[in-house]
């Protein structure tokens, strides 16, 4: 059941990135984490309830999330991470996490996300609902994207 | 459903007569019809209806294009796509250009009604939410800190909040799903969160590990109880609360401005309290 979990946020990933214009997207490292994660830049969390329960947790680094959010601003430069940029990244979390819905979906697994909440900061120590959270980085276009998703 | 005003197109005057009678029914206002796209174009831009039914096949263009010309300028106005023909493939194209429900004709009574609750429903729901949930939460908090911490508790209102807030220390963010979701924030320093788990558990052994958890709970109970009081106004919201994920560390900035939302400050003996709650308008499920 795990396995089919983790595999629709990649999908999600992989479906939803070349999208916005993104080209290559490669998973660094997939690996399971305690509840415990220390993240720095932008870390969005979304609420999922349904058949399964739990949160997910994007991290992206502010530079990171500066290219993002300039590529799905069709091209326009973001100096600083404003309120525009920001939303845009907001935006990126919820349209991943409704992806990975729909692939869950298709799995049998029926749920439901919550709007998400964005925090920024350096060494932000995340707990998560549960103790097993599963983490996969990604690497997109040379920009470090971290998945975390505690559900069950 | 009263106060709904309709426009009405239609290229056949016998289906305007038919549909006419069936809004009438349901106490709805018939504003304006219209027998082409143009004059459907124009009198939705004057006339500004809060509801349109749309037929697919129209003498100069078709229900789509003109639902999409209308739409472009009223965002709030739902169409309704009244039509003898009906393919999956015109259901997609109808749906893409916004159009909020998909009818047969001859059309029956009691689909017309249920389509039209179902988009309207919605909107009052949010107009309900709206007005109580900010009396619910603090309900909610109030009623934990009183019966648990005891002392005073006060709650003040953050009357414009900006668009983030800094952490004091502890976050804690729970998802609020149901027919409109939402989110909750709850911020306080680590001493805050230490002393209510001290003070709770009345053990001084409490250390910043149980104090995470004490915050999790706690923003899952405010979270629940509040949701369970709306949801006692109207069984139809069927709001939900998802576990809570916790934040710590020094200098987080906590983006609250993307919805529209509430804050709060709740002093209370053992510190400040920040409470952030808000929901978003939900979006009307395809029908």
């Amino acid at each position: 059941m795990d396995v089919a979990i983790i595999n629709s946020f990649i999908a999600s990933v992989t479906d939803v990135m070349p999208q916005l214009g993104f080209s290559s997207i490669n998973i660094k490292n997939q690996l399971e984490k305690s509840k415990k994660i220390v993240a720095s830049g932008i870390v969005l969390t979304l609420g999922i309830v349904g058949d399964k329960k739990g949160n997910v947790a994007y991290a992206i680094d502010t530079e990171g999330a500066k290219q993002i959010a300039s590529i799905m601003m069709m091209g326009m430069p973001v100096e600083e991470l404003d309120d525009m940029a920001k939303s845009a990244i907001s935006e990126l979390s919820n349209m991943l996490t409704a992806n990975a819905s729909i692939n869950l979906s298709n799995e049998s697994i029926n749920v439901d996300i919550s709007p998400p909440t964005m925090l920024t900061g350096e060494n932000i120590e995340l707990s998560m609902s549960k103790d097993q959270v599963m983490c996969v980085e990604f690497d997109i276009d040379g920009i470090m994207l971290e998945i975390n998703v505690a559900l069950d | 459903m009263e106060n709904i005003r309709v426009m009405i197109v239609d290229d056949s005057t016998f289906s305007i007569a038919v549909l006419k009678r069936m809004l009438q029914k349901d106490g709805l206002e018939i504003v304006a019809t219209a027998v082409n796209m143009s004059e459907a174009i124009q009198k939705a831009q004057e006339i500004k209806p809060d509801l349109i039914t749309m037929d697919m096949t129209l003498p100069d263009g078709d229900g789509i294009e003109c639902s999409q010309a209308i739409l472009k300028h009223l965002k709030d106005t739902k169409i309704i796509a009244i039509s003898a023909m009906m393919d999956e493939e015109i259901i997609q194209r109808a749906k893409k250009v916004g159009i909020k429900a998909y009818l047969q004709k001859p059309v029956d009574q009691t689909d017309l009604d249920s389509a039209i609750e179902r988009l309207f429903e919605g909107e009052e729901l949010y107009g309900v939410l709206k007005n109580n949930f900010e009396e619910a939460f603090k309900e909610s908090i109030f009623s934990f800190l009183k019966r648990e911490i005891g002392g005073e508790v006060v709650i003040e209102k953050v009357a414009d909040h900006a668009m983030t807030t800094i952490s004091s220390g502890v976050s804690v963010a729970i998802g609020i799903i149901g027919r409109h979701d939402g989110r909750l924030i709850m911020d306080m320093s680590e001493a805050t969160a230490l002393g209510m788990t001290r003070k709770i558990l009345q053990d001084e052994g409490q250390q910043i590990e149980d104090a995470i958890n004490f915050l999790s709970e706690f923003t899952n109970i405010i979270g629940g109880n509040a949701c369970s009081l709306l949801n006692g106004l109207n069984r139809s919201f069927g709001l939900r609360v998802s576990p809570p994920t916790v934040f710590r560390g020094k200098d987080i900035t906590i983006s609250i401005g993307d919805i529209m939302s509430e804050s709060f400050v709740i002093k209370t003996d053992l510190g400040d309290v920040f409470m952030n709650v808000g929901f978003q308008k939900g979006e009307v499920a395809w029908m």
